[in-house]
């Protein structure tokens, strides 16, 4: 990096300790990317629900089995990704509450006794009240359950580039484009027309906004701090630039435009398609966004 | 009390003596620093000059690791060194993420985080940090800064103008002060660090703690 290096100055390290390499890299993106399913497709099977009540109604345990799954998937990761991960019952009888592992931590547990709450209303008791009930309230909680992940990437002071604020949005957007993706492969020919009409505006105008998002940051990010310009320099001409770029077009370009066909054309055979490339082009996307700012040297 | 290190770069001739002594004194792993001093050269020739500046945990007052910590594994001593319990963390790395000094590692023999501790169990026997007693020209000054008598609060008074920390706009409140420091020592980004110009020539990146 020499953003601040001038001729007069041309200060050169000629000796200093090898760097450290990346410290949350794949295994940290499962755990975003499988959450954004998670909570995702509870947030779409509660609007499907609400909305279309008659014709739903089928969704309520393979949306709860879905979520399930990955919220494990996401749960795994985050604790394999552990250094002393046999260490992690600390987290509940050594809380330090100041921060938003911790925070997470707790209200993921709460999240996933919800959901069991919910599969076995529906699986054992059969009861469709309790379950709405539940649904109610796991909805709820899965806002805070998506939020999280921004709030440790704002404490995350060492990396300028994550912002709460966008951080937070790009979180439920990226919930959003997953529900909304994930309940389109989910539901398959069995939803309605219009129902899949509205899945796909979900997730066309989630990918759109997301977008507008990373393209802000891309563009306007570097001009308030020069770190943000560092880490942005990877992804402009630098070694991450391929698979920015490839995350942006398979997680909101393709998307935006095969939702914009299928609308037009009623082909909703375009919409598994966006579907199926909003889901990599997220995985990609959430990466890049993790490890270029680690990239940078702190010292 | 509130402990605090001030290092003199004037002084600061770049033997290496505090990244040996804080090695030895606190079994520090192969690959891993506590304390290291990074040499930057300044100029062009025949006008120029190597800086040297010695690099540690800030033992910042508002420090971000420790907000982030899950388990309290960082927390503060009362004479407000940011200290660590290696059996309670998890090694979750979030303070590795939150510090903004690249301050902290993951020890690869425990597999939990490490950093300076001012030597927290030398200065709990009123011994001054092993950095501190290895300086043949006492650049590292150590001691409280909320005693005005002590030699700390004393040089800060001597230097004021001089006096820096690093990353101000962080908002962390560093207790470690540099003078005689200007942006090329204290700014990562204020120096190009080219492939191999360090102490191990071609090898530029670690893996993190041995693992993953």
């Amino acid at each position: 990096m020499m953003h601040e290096t001038v001729a007069a100055t041309n200060a050169i390290v000629v000796l200093d300790v090898a760097l450290p390499g990346i410290v949350w890299g794949w295994i940290i993106t499962m755990n975003m990317w499988a959450k954004s399913i998670g909570t995702g497709i509870i947030f779409l099977g509660f609007f499907l629900l609400k909305k279309y009540p008659e014709q739903t109604g089928f969704i309520r345990f393979p949306m709860v089995v879905t979520s399930i799954v990955f919220i494990h998937i996401f749960l795994f990761f985050t604790v394999i990704d552990l250094h002393q991960m046999f260490r992690f019952w600390h987290i509940f009888f050594h809380p330090h509450l100041t921060s938003a592992i911790t925070i997470g931590a707790w209200m993921a547990t709460a999240f996933v006794g919800l959901l069991f709450g919910m599969a076995y209303a529906i699986y054992m008791k059969k009861d469709v009240a309790l379950y709405d009930k539940l649904l109610g309230w796991t909805t709820l909680l899965a806002i805070p359950v998506t939020l999280y992940t921004a709030g440790l990437m704002a404490e995350s002071t060492a990396r300028e580039l994550w912002q709460m604020p966008t951080e937070s949005a790009q979180m439920i957007l990226a919930a959003l484009l997953a529900g909304s993706a994930a309940m389109l492969l989910l539901g398959g020919n069995k939803f309605s027309d219009a129902i899949k009409k509205d899945l796909g505006i979900v997730m066309g105008l989630s990918a759109f906004a997301a977008f507008i998002l990373y393209m802000s940051e891309y563009i306007f990010g570097g001009m308030k701090a020069e770190e943000v310009a560092a880490t942005l320099a990877f992804v402009k001409g630098g070694e991450y630039t391929v698979m920015f770029w490839i995350g942006q077009v398979l997680a909101f370009l393709a998307p935006m435009a095969l939702v914009c066909l299928s609308l037009k054309n009623n082909s909703f055979y375009l919409l598994k398609i966006a579907a199926v490339s909003a889901l990599i082009g997220l995985w990609v996307s959430k990466h890049v966004w993790l490890v270029i700012p680690q990239l940078l040297n702190m010292s | 009390m509130q402990l605090g290190f001030l290092v003199d770069l004037h002084l600061c001739m770049g033997c290496k003596g505090c990244e040996i002594a804080c090695k030895v004194e606190n079994e520090v792993p192969l690959s891993t620093w506590r304390l290291r001093v990074k040499y930057v050269d300044v100029g062009t020739f025949p006008e120029t000059k190597r800086t040297f500046t010695p690099l540690r945990c800030n033992h910042c007052a508002n420090a971000p690791c420790e907000r982030i910590c899950p388990v309290s594994a960082l927390h503060y001593l009362e004479n407000g060194i940011v200290n660590i319990d290696k059996e309670r963390c998890i090694g979750c790395a979030g303070c590795i993420m939150a510090c903004p000094y690249g301050a902290i590692y993951i020890d690869p023999q425990t597999q939990t985080a490490d950093k300076c501790t001012y030597c927290a169990h030398r200065v709990a026997s009123a011994m001054m940090p092993s950095c501190v007693v290895a300086c043949p020209v006492e650049a590292n000054i150590f001691g409280d800064l909320d005693d005005p008598t002590s030699n700390i609060s004393k040089y800060i008074q001597q230097h004021q103008g001089d006096v820096q920390v690093r990353k101000p706009e962080k908002g962390t409140d560093p207790h470690h002060f540099y003078v005689g420091g200007g942006n090329v020592q204290l700014n990562p980004l204020a120096s190009f660090r080219g492939e191999g110009h360090n102490l191990f020539n071609n090898l530029t990146h670690l893996p993190v703690g041995g693992h993953h």
